[in-house]
């Protein structure tokens, strides 16, 4: 059984107590080394080269955004598990645009951790259920108080299919595989898909699926 | 702190020398008017007694020299009557006389009695001569006529011409008396012209050095009263910088405070409720199943506390500034209000730099907070929309909502005035547009990089 390295980075040794004992809980598990700043979570992702960093946004030194960013940059096959205390998407929508895969909710960390190191360990996306609700929300009462309309049921049935993969982590080559498509006309779905969503980029594609509940 | 003690606007004005001074002019204006009058009346005194003199010596000049022609043209009378040789004239000679003598009589008592002794006694040795001089005429007159031719013209050479001259002497005597008398009358009038003058003399000074020493005390008391203008207003201008940088103090103290409760909060208490959770986490999935039940209540309330801590937490001291940058936090902020409230936020920041100083992020964010708080709360508004936006070195705030306004000169609660401290003292100016129906919109212009701050 492949073992799964883990990097845990939190500034407190309570928090991360209590998550060195969950991962211990998993047998394929490996508690790697454990940080307490962002700065020396960076170093020890670039001498440990870990599976997966659990990493605190909320740190001194370097917060956890700007450390995963510098992890991801520089080790493109270390994923990043980022803990929060906030459901708002400016935090998901940072965090994704850092380069995190999974994002958990500290108040439920304990009981999602498990599947969302798993998750992004497998080059996933995972985000806490109660992230995806409150995204929801948000976006069902704009909808609601401005009068606009879904943009989602203007997609068709093969773009949606391709907004889940790509939200899921996959490339356009995985897609195009999966599929029995070409390479070309993924892309094309997909630039066109996120026209209909205005959707700039992959992390806002990510946010929107995760808010529409299309992946958890 | 000391400034505020050391303000004494409470020191009364000194009020006694306003007092006395106004006393000073009265009386000077008194002291004037008083010689003023004074004069006048010892001049109309003067001239009136001048006058008086005149018209007497007047009266007694021409008294004297009436008595004097007539006095003479009886002796005229006396000698043409001796020489005389027409009896026939001797009648009309002797009335004439008798005219005369009448005349001079009524003369004598004519003569203003009013004279000293001297003069009188002047006047009753001629009257006495006279009479003597009259009664030799009349023993003359009654002789015959040959007696008359031989013993007139001694008689009148022997007696009547000596009475005649010393008459003459006499009434000499009285003239002499009377311009002695106006002599006098002069010299008094000159000598109460004098004394006038002295006292003229003496009221000027006194006016005058009163009123100098006037002048010089309210000289004295204005000079007085301007230093002490000039230094309360000094102690005013300064109190009132004392205030403002108080102020601005009180705002960074209560920055800095919030950020340690939040902190603290954070830190401390949340972290260990979060390290709780974990655990209730844990446990409750290894628990046996009749405890399961009471780990999951517990596990409950302590996610309560994590989320009243963390709110409070947020309220103190917004993280997401240093997490996310200004405009993310912005953005999290109005979807927060439009999850709490029936008011949906549309924010647009994009343009705002995230290197903003911390002191520009929070007043920014506080402003912001502050203006949708106050929709939420006061205005019933549906919609409000913020818009940042960064051009060069300033930024500028507009937080717009569609609420039933208020007027912004009558109404001006603790936050609008928190918001105009902070923006001014980041060097910006606030603006609040409002009237009641038509919605509010603040405009806040701030310098992006605001200029180190020296002292204080």
């Amino acid at each position: 059984m492949k073992t799964i390295q883990v990097l845990l980075a939190d500034d407190h040794n309570l928090i991360r107590a209590g998550l060195r004992l969950v991962v211990a809980q998993q047998p394929d598990f490996v508690v790697a080394g454990e940080a307490e700043n962002g700065r020396q979570a960076v170093a020890l992702a670039e001498q440990l080269k870990p599976d997966v960093v659990v990493m605190d946004i909320k740190m001194p030194d370097l917060n956890g955004i700007e450390a995963c960013q510098q992890i991801r940059e520089a080790l493109p096959d270390t994923q990043v598990v980022m803990l929060s205390m906030h459901s708002d998407e400016a935090y998901v929508l940072r965090a994704l645009k850092a380069g995190a895969r999974a994002y958990l909710l500290k108040d439920s960390a304990e009981a999602d951790l498990a599947r969302a190191i798993r998750a992004a360990a497998e080059g996933k996306s995972f985000f806490s259920p109660a992230v995806g609700k409150v995204l929801l929300e948000d976006y069902m009462r704009k909808l609601q108080r401005t009068g606009a309309e879904d943009s989602y049921e203007l997609l068709s049935p093969r773009e949606r299919e391709i907004l889940q993969l790509v939200a899921e982590g996959k490339s356009s080559k995985e897609i195009a595989n999966l599929l029995n498509l070409s390479v070309y006309t993924v892309e094309t779905h997909r630039a066109k898909l996120m026209e209909k969503l205005s959707l700039r980029n992959v992390p806002e594609l990510i946010l929107y699926a995760v808010r529409k509940g299309i992946i958890v | 702190m000391k400034g505020v003690s050391e303000l004494r606007l409470n020191q009364p004005l000194p009020g006694t020398p306003r007092w006395i001074i106004s006393g000073a002019f009265l009386g000077l204006l008194g002291i004037m008017l008083i010689s003023g009058m004074t004069a006048l009346q010892d001049l109309t005194e003067m001239h009136r007694g001048e006058q008086e003199a005149r018209h007497e010596f007047l009266i007694r000049t021409q008294a004297l020299s009436g008595l004097w022609v007539s006095i003479q043209i009886y002796g005229e009378t006396v000698q043409h009557y001796v020489a005389a040789s027409d009896a026939a004239r001797d009648a009309e000679i002797r009335a004439a006389l008798e005219r005369l003598k009448n005349d001079i009589a009524t003369e004598f008592e004519r003569y203003p009695a009013e004279s000293n002794q001297q003069e009188l006694t002047a006047l009753h040795n001629i009257e006495t001569l006279f009479v003597r001089q009259c009664e030799l005429v009349d023993g003359m007159l009654g002789w015959p006529a040959d007696e008359r031719r031989r013993r007139a013209a001694l008689v009148i050479d022997r007696e009547i011409e000596p009475i005649q001259m010393e008459i003459l002497q006499r009434s000499d005597q009285l003239r002499l008396a009377n311009d002695q008398a106006l002599h006098e009358a002069d010299q008094a009038l000159l000598a109460q012209f004098s004394l006038l003058q002295g006292n003229l003399t003496r009221s000027i000074v006194l006016a005058l050095g009163s009123g100098l020493v006037l002048i010089l005390a309210s000289l004295v008391y204005i000079l007085r009263l301007e230093s002490q203008t000039r230094t309360r207003y000094n102690e005013l201008v300064r109190s009132r910088g004392e205030l403002e940088r108080l102020s601005a103090r009180l705002v960074d103290a209560q920055e800095t405070e919030r950020r340690n409760i939040s902190r603290e909060l954070h830190d401390e208490v949340g972290q260990t409720l979060g390290a709780l959770l974990v655990d209730f986490g844990r446990l409750s999935a290894t628990a046996p199943p009749e405890l399961r039940d009471q780990v999951e209540h517990m596990k409950s309330v302590a996610e309560r506390s994590v989320k009243a801590v963390r709110n409070l937490a947020l309220l103190l001291r917004p993280s997401m500034l240093d997490d996310l940058g200004l405009a993310a936090a912005l953005e999290w902020q109005g979807r927060e209000v439009s999850r709490n409230s029936q008011m949906e936020v549309d924010v647009q920041s994009e343009t705002v730099s995230d290197d903003l100083p911390d002191e520009v992020k929070v007043a920014v964010y506080r402003l912001v907070q502050e203006a949708l708080n106050n929709a939420v709360r006061h205005s019933g508004a549906r919609n409000a929309k913020v818009c940042v936006e960064q051009a060069g070195d300033r930024i500028r705030v507009v937080v717009t909502d569609d609420g039933h306004g208020f007027n912004p000169d009558r109404m001006r609660g603790m936050g609008i005035l928190g918001m105009e401290e902070r923006v001014k003292r980041l060097g910006g100016s606030l603006a609040i547009e409002s009237k009641p129906g038509q919605g509010t919109t603040l405009t806040a212009e701030l310098p992006a990089h605001q200029l180190q701050e020296t002292g204080a």
